[in-house]
This record gives structure tokens, sequence and C-alpha cells, in this order.
């Protein structure tokens, strides 16, 4: 039995290693851009796998010494975590996204970036594998240590996000592998120990209280916008949501895609930034009678064609929609915003700026995801505004993986059932080139419409274009003349042009703004034509309609298309067309290649052939993969349903992390080889089956229940998943321990690999094929990993 | 530089190649950056900004067809290159630069290389430059998210204005605006980049 000691000062390490992953996707997505979050993920999990071929090779070395080498560990890794964070800031560190494709020395930087962050992890993850190979035999419970400490860290590390700023967090989780070094020491001390203590303490301190200064990419709008003169930082606030920036200068103004033909002045405005990207303008309430500069825009053909009594601006920000909407004397405005940092502020800091814009009494602000919102509110709307739909002039792929359920088929289906008869659905987006955006948002609103029964689609469209930007209208009712007309008369006066409007002509589509491929008309005709399928697939780009079920808008690239995009445009300006996916694909390359290295690497010293050597690869790999699939699928199904994705994230993490550990505990009670092997996997197999049929389609019918009914129901769901899942490891490791001691190290390493892997390749899955092939895939990974057993058992007469 | 990179790709307007071809581009980059000044890319000058590809330069200039006569407004010195082809082509040039660093610089080279005809000033370019307008082409060469309506208001009646629309550093077009029997029209040339986007 390992003495307590150990289990608390691997539950303090595992809580220290989330919470500081969880601090390097934030400072990652602040110095950068969020989809480096998952270097972050995968820099960890190769750390855990690095540790295993390093245990392979030096694991008698390591155990003989294990007293002495593992609180040296802790230590270690509580001395690297803040000062690897210190150094990755350094200017001859520092890399920046945008020079890796034209220089190649911020190539050498990227990989030193990598290795520095990789230390800690690598430190982390050999304690924690040492602990496993020393005390095999009792690995349950050293496991429930670790998981639960990993269960707790995703909670501490979350909520101290909400107190503390990102660089100071490697400082404060730097304490907890020192307090569990300090704990691991066996009495009395030597003075040695006391030094290396204190000069860790120190060195935490010492970064808690002087933190590095994060630089964000200078191609970053924050960094645009400090360039201003007299440019400054008004009030920060950090959260899990990120943080949040409100910027002021004499020279930053807002007015997107504006008219040119508005005279009047663009008035200065203070912007809000949320991780150095623009978030929006704080925009005072208006005048009443006058204006508002939004009105002179594409987006202000709604408030044209009708006078909407109930408004609803979902991803609301600001609220720049909401003040519009006042201007035009609209009695009911519901703003729904999923931050409620943003919504905070508009409340207290920020009231004064904005005219307390949302106490106003035709204001009602809910803070929930949009997509959430929608599939939980009974009220119905005249007119639903959708945030603009892409970052000016294309988003280079940038939000490719992120998912965005307000932006796929069954959305709009969603906001077509709110909308009360004659009402309207008005979406932005700028005109990007080559064309994407506009088009898919299109095929989006047709698919719609049809899946609604609406027998043509042109009846109920209105497409508007100014020189930069589109605005789209969806009506429920058939658009009628007196709006064709307003339309008409809108465009003429402001310099627009319709492109998609009722008994429109040809000449019609360009008098104001000549495209430079006017091939954008013709694709908007095929969109609407009942052969639209046929366009679908021959289009460069992947504009299919976003569903639920593989809910990522913002993913155009399509692989068949690359030779002749490449030829057309230059091989090397593609990545500035998506560079989002290209960076899950090339990162799951560069994993695998790494990982498969050193999973070999050390069979040439421990040798190729063993007693176990086959099925502990299956075995362990399999769960590696498994295990991660689930934790990121239920990641992205929960989001949905709980409606908050930082609540979600950390009740998921943490909620299965915990409920695993007490599988884990629980599983110490069976012997080294029993039947459980093979029936703990193939259960977990079969529940995902159950919850991929039955209970995540029924979490959607549950969106509308109380928030404690929410969590139950969650909690419901969440703990026998877990509580299984925290059993095959240990069970595996003890199986090991009986049957070949020897292969421990390298089994832990490949769980770990095949973790890394999975972690880009579950998103690639769900991108390419959707959420029910990567589940199904988990639940194959699982049976694979049963069925190796039962075959490793019989062999040996022990099924 | 002058025939591989703008002529073969289109470019024809003869004084814009002469002007092109007349003046030093390496002095106008950071010493660092001097070995790479007649690349064919844009490069970093500091402050978050960089110098134009030359063809974007070549292009742009060529698409407000300038002549002797003309005042041309730019918007957005940077190291002054644009600013010194345009003088070198028309008979006066104000150009002006956010960043005041920049504009200090920037002056001060094109003071160094004799450029007379090219008035520098440090502010905000959305008002333009008042005291000078009307102009016949205005030169905009950094990214907006909105024309500046003054911009628009200083512009001659029949003069053109070249602008990339878009945020900096991420994908914008090259759009051209021309102000013509009390209208404003625009006409998308070509999308740019950092990298810039050249039909290959």
């Amino acid at each position: 039995m390992p003495p307590l000691r150990y289990s608390i000062s691997i539950s303090l390490l595992a809580a220290a290693v989330i919470a500081f992953e969880l601090g390097l996707m934030q400072v990652f997505s602040i110095t950068q851009w969020y989809h480096f979050a998952y270097m972050a993920i995968s820099v960890a999990m190769l750390g855990f796998g690095a540790a295993g071929t390093f245990l392979a090779l030096f694991e008698k070395q390591l155990t003989a010494r294990f007293e002495q080498v593992f609180p040296l560990l802790l230590f270690l890794c509580s001395m690297a975590m803040p000062v690897v964070g210190v150094l990755a800031q350094h200017s001859s560190v520092r890399f920046d996204t945008y020079l890796l494709f034209n220089d190649i020395r911020q190539a050498g930087r990227l990989l030193a970036t990598y290795l520095l962050f990789f230390i800690p992890f690598f430190l982390a993850a050999l304690a924690i594998g040492l602990s496993f190979v020393r005390f095999s035999r009792e690995i349950g419970r050293l496991y429930f240590a670790d998981l639960l400490g990993s269960g707790l860290g995703g909670l501490f590390g979350i909520g101290l996000m909400w107190w503390v700023f990102p660089g100071e967090l490697p400082g404060l989780t730097a304490l907890l592998p020192l307090i569990g070094g300090v704990v691991a020491l066996r009495r009395p001390w030597d003075k040695r120990w006391w030094m290396i203590a204190l000069a860790t303490g120190i060195t935490a301190a010492a970064i808690i209280f002087r933190p590095p200064r994060l630089q964000p990419s200078q191609y970053k709008s924050l960094s645009k916008a400090l360039l201003l003169p007299e440019a400054a930082v008004e009030l920060e606030r950090s959260s899990p949501y990120g943080l949040i920036q409100v910027v002021s200068s004499p020279a930053l103004r807002y007015a997107p895609a504006l008219s040119l033909n508005y005279t009047g002045k663009v008035p200065v405005r203070k912007v809000l930034f949320n991780n150095g990207e623009w978030a929006g303008a704080i925009v005072p309430k208006p005048e009443p009678g006058s204006p508002h500069i939004l009105d002179f825009t594409a987006g202000a053909l709604a408030f044209r064609l009708q006078s909407p009594k109930k408004v609803l601006a979902l991803q609301s920000g600001t609220g720049e929609r909401a003040a519009q909407a006042l201007a035009h004397g609209v009695p009911s405005i519901t703003m729904v915003e999923e931050n409620p940092v943003a919504t905070a502020l508009l409340r207290e800091e920020l009231a004064g700026e904005t005219d307390s814009l949302v106490f106003h009494p035709a204001i009602t602000v809910r803070e929930l995801e949009g997509r959430t919102f929608l599939m939980a509110d009974t009220g119905m709307y005249s007119l639903i505004f959708l945030p603009m739909a892409s970052t000016f002039g294309g988003t280079a792929g940038l939000n490719a993986m992120q998912e965005q359920y307000l932006m796929t088929k069954e959305a709009f289906r969603d906001m077509w059932a709110r909308l009360e008869p004659g009402g309207m659905i008005s979406i932005s987006t700028w005109m990007d080139y080559p064309l994407r955006n506009p088009l898919k948002i299109l095929a989006t609103l047709v698919e719609a419409l049809a899946a609604e029964g609406a027998d043509a689609p042109r009846r109920h469209l209105i497409g508007i274009r100014s020189w930069g930007a589109a605005t789209f209208i969806l009506k429920k009712s058939p658009v009628s003349g007196r709006e064709v007309d307003a339309t008409r008369a809108f465009c003429r006066e402001m310099g627009f042009d319709p492109f998609l409007l009722p008994g429109l002509t040809e000449e019609e589509r360009q008098r104001y703004n000549q495209l430079q491929d006017t091939l954008f008309f013709s694709r908007v005709d095929s969109i609407l034509s009942p052969a639209r399928e046929i366009f679908y697939q021959n289009y460069d780009f992947n504009v299919r309609p976003a569903t639920d079920e593989r809910p990522y808008f913002s993913q155009f690239l399509r692989w068949e298309s690359l030779p002749a995009l490449a030829r057309q445009w230059g091989s090397r300006n593609l990545p500035f067309m998506e560079i989002g996916y290209l960076i899950v694909w090339l990162t799951f390359f560069q994993i695998l290649a790494i990982a498969l290295a050193l999973i070999i690497l050390p069979l040439f010293r421990i040798g190729f052939r063993s007693r176990a050597r086959g099925w502990s690869l299956f075995y362990f790999g399999s769960l590696g993969l498994g295990f991660m699939f689930v934790e990121i699928l239920l990641i992205q199904q929960f989001t949905l349903f709980l409606g908050k994705p930082i609540f979600a994230t950390a009740a998921t993490l943490s909620g299965l992390l915990i409920a695993s550990g007490a599988g884990s505990w629980y599983s110490s009670r069976w012997g080294a080889a029993s039947r459980k092997l093979w029936m703990a996997p193939l259960l977990i197999a079969v529940l995902l089956a159950v919850y991929a049929g039955i209970a995540l389609p029924v979490l959607y019918h549950a969106i509308g229940l109380a928030p404690a009914a929410k969590l139950a129901l969650f909690l419901l769901l969440i703990a026998p998943l877990g509580f299984l899942m925290g059993m095959p490891f240990p069970l595996g490791i003890r199986y090991l321990s009986e049957k070949a001691r020897e292969e421990i190290p390298w089994a832990w390493g490949v769980n770990g690999y095949f973790s890394v892997i999975s972690t880009a390749l579950a998103t690639i899955i769900a991108a390419e094929l959707g959420f029910s092939w990567a589940i199904a895939l988990a639940g194959a990974a699982y049976t694979l990993a049963g069925i190796a057993s039962i075959l490793k058992m019989s062999r040996q007469g022990q099924p | 530089m002058v025939k591989d990179q703008i002529a073969n790709r289109g470019v024809q307007d003869e004084a814009t190649l002469k002007a092109m071809r007349t003046v030093p581009r390496h002095l106008f980059v950071p010493e660092s950056q001097r070995s790479r000044a007649y690349d064919d890319g844009p490069l970093p000058i500091g402050y978050g900004q960089t110098i134009s590809q030359p063809y974007i330069v070549g292009y742009m200039t060529a698409a407000i067809d300038p002549g002797p006569g003309s005042k041309v407004l730019e918007i957005g010195a940077g190291s002054g290159y644009q600013a010194a082809v345009l003088a070198e082509i028309v008979d006066k040039v104000y150009t002006i630069e956010i960043v005041e660093e920049l504009a200090k610089q920037a002056k001060g080279r094109l003071r160094e290389l004799g450029y007379d005809n090219v008035q520098v000033k440090q502010g905000d370019g959305y008002y333009g430059w008042k005291e000078h307008a009307p102009f016949d082409a205005i030169v905009v060469t950094a990214a907006a998210e909105f024309v500046p309506p003054p911009l628009i208001e200083q512009l001659k009646p029949g003069g053109i204005m070249i602008i990339p629309v878009g945020s900096p550093f991420m994908v914008q077009t090259l759009m051209l605006v021309e102000k013509k029997g009390g209208q404003t029209k625009t006409k998308s040339l070509f999308p740019v980049r950092f990298v810039p986007f050249t039909r290959e």
C-alpha cells in the first residue's frame, strides 16, 4: 500500500497540471489565436507520453531512488511552471502565427515555445508515472488520486481565472506541486530539501508578484488599435471567457461597411476586445428621433421593411443592434449574450458610456449561448438579428474549428419557429474573396426553408450588398410588393445593390458596386435552384450548410479542391484562406509522427517482443483514444445543453474525471486477472451506444428545464459513464503488474500518446464525418480494448 | 524587380514603371531588411506596419492614372515609399501617417532624398487634409472597415480613390471609388493580403 502522502501529492500535482494547461490555453488565445489552444493540449499529452518513454528506458534507476526522485520531480515541476511562462514571453522566443509563413526563424521560435511548455508537463507526468510503476499493484487508489486531482484542478483553474490575470496563473498553480513535494518528503527532512523547497517557493512568489506581461501578436486587432494616437486600455477584466479590455483613442471609430452616401461624422468609440480580438464598439443610446449610424449600413434593411415590435438580438455583444432597435422605437428588445463579463460591463463600468442601455425598460438581457436560448425560449419575435457572420474580409479560417451552433440549419429552423407571421431574420456578412461566407449563409437559409416546407425559397428571401458587406433577410411570409419597392428605395438611397429580390433585373445587381468576380450572382442562383446539390459538390469550398451534427460553419476547406486552389492562387497563399483547419491537420500529423517515433524508440532498448506487448498497445492505445474522444465530445454536447461554454467545460471535465476516479477506486477490489478487464471496456462501449442513440438526443428536449433540473440530469448522465471509464486503466496496469511488470512504463506512454493523437483526431472526425461517427469511434476503441483483453485472457486460460 | 514583378503581371503604365525604376526602395526599408528590399513581397518596417509588395505599389499607382499637374493625397505614409513613387509622377503629394515615429522617419527620409514635392504630417487620416483639398486622387494604403466621409468629400468630381478594404492583415480587397455625376460608385479590383493574392 503506498503511503497516503503520495496520494495527496499526486492529487495536488494532477490538479496543477490541469490548471496550468487551462491557463496555457488562455495565454495562447491572448497572445496568438484560439486554435493554439490545441497546442496546449497536445504539448501536455506529449509530456505524458514522453514520460512513459523515459520511464521505459530508465525505470530501474528511477524506482530504486523513488523517495528522493518523486519529491524532486514535484519541486522541479513547480519551479518550471512559472519560469517557462516567463521565458516564452522573451523576445527571442516569442513567435507570431502570421510570420510563420514568411519567416523560417519563426518556426524555430514555435518549436522553442513548444519545448519550453513541454518541460513542466514532462516532469509532472514522470512523477505520476513513476508512482504508478512503483505501486502498480495498488494502482486503483493512486489513479483515483490522479483523477480526483485532475477533476478538482479543472474547477480550480477555471475558478482562478475569475480572480487573477492569465500571466499570474502559472505562479499560483506552481504552489500545488510545491505543497505536494513537501507532503511527499519523508521525515525528518534533510537540510538540502529545505533549500530546494525554499528556492521553489521564492520562484513561484516572484512570478505571482511580478507576472510576465503577455504580448499579443502584433497582428491582432488590439495591437493595431493600441498603435493609434493616445490609445489606452481603460479597463481590463479577466475571466474564463477571456481577457476583456476596453480601449479608447480619439482615432478609434466604428462604422462597418458604411454607405458612401453618408456625409455625417463617424463618431469616436471605445472598443471592447476579448483576447485581443474585436468584440464590439461601445455605442451610446441614440437621441430620440436621430438616425443611428448603423442605419447607413446594409444591415438596416429590416427596419426599412417593417416597424418591428419585438426584436431578438442573438450574440448581442456590446448591444449595438439593441441600441439601433431602440432608436427605431422598438418596444421590446431581448439581448442574448453568452459572455457574462461583457454584459456585466454594460451594467456597471460602461453603463455611463452606453447611457444605461441595458437598463432601458424595453430591453431584457439573457446571459446564455444563443442557440440554447432559442431552444429553451417560447417567445415570438417580429425580427431576429444575428451577429456579423464573418470577421472583416474573410476569416482566413481562423474560426474554422469552433463549433457554432447558432449557424446550423437546425438553428435557423429554431429561429423560424420563433418568428411571428410576417417576421424576419436578418443576417449580415462581409463579402469575402474567394466567396465563402455569403454563399454558405444563403445555402443554410435555403435548406432551412426547404426543411420547413417553403415551396419557393426565392419568395421568402432578400439579399442586398454594399461595397463590402451583404445582408440577407429571411421572411416567414412571402416578400410583398411593397417590401420589394422599399428594398429598391433603400438601395438607391444608400448606394447599395440588391442581388436577391423578387422581380430583380440583372442590371440592378451591380449598379453601384461592381464585383471583381461576377460569378457570385450565378452561384447565388445555383443555390436557389433545385439542383443546388451539384453546386455544393463542385464548388471549390465547402459551402454546404453546417448542421448540429457538424457545427463548423467556418470550415470551408475541401481537400479535393486543394490542387486547383493552389494552381489558381499560389500554394503559399492557401494557409491565409483556411489557416484554422490546416493547423489542426498539421498538428495531427506532427503529433502522430512524434508519438509513433517515441512509442517505437524504447523498444530498441527493452525489446520488440514480450509477453504482453501487442495487448498493451491495443488495450492502452484504445483507452487513450476512447477516453479523450468521450471527454471532448461530451464537452461539445453539454455546451449546447447547459448554454454556458465555460461552465459546461468545467462541469464535464471535473464531473467525468471525479467519477472516473471513483470508478478507479472501486476497481481496486478486483484481482489482477479479473474478467472486468474485458467487461469494463465493453460495458463502456454499450453505454456509449445508449448515449448516442437515446440519452444525447433526449438532452435536446430537456434544454428548457430549470437550471437545477438540468444540472441533475447532467450529473445523472455523466456519473455512470465516468465511473465505468475510470476502471479499465487501473485494471490493465494491475494485470501487467502480475503478468509483465516491465511493460508498465511503455504501456503508460502508449496511453499518453494515443490521448494526444485523439485530441486532434476527435475534432477532425467531427468536422469530416460528424459527431455520431466520433462517438461511434470512441465506442469502437473501447470495444477493441475489450476484445484484445478477451483474446489475451483466453490464450492464458482465463476468459 | 520592375520587369519581372510588375510589368509582367500586367501593370503597363509607363509613368508608374519609370517611377518604380527610379525610387531606391532599399532606402525605405530598415537596415536589417535591405538585402530583401527588392524581393517580391512586403517587408516589416516596425510598429506592426509593412512596406507593401512592389507589385501592389505599382498597381495602386497605375490604378489612379497619375499624371503631371495632379495633386494626390496618401493616407498611411508608412516608410514614405508610395509617396516617393507618386512624387516622381505628379506635382504634389500630401501624405498622412498616424504613427508618430513612422511619420518622423518618412519625413526625414523623403527630405534627404530630395522629394520636395511631398508634404508629410502626423495625424488621423480620417479627416484627410482639408487645407489642400480637393484632390485628383487619394491613395489609402492602410486597410479600413469604412471609407471616411471626409475623404470622399475631399475628392474632386471625377476623382478616383483606391483603398484596401478589410481588417488589417486579413484578406483585403483593393477597391476603386469613383465620384462621378453626383454619385459615388465602387469597383472591387482584387484581393490582397499580407502576402498578396496574385493569380499565377
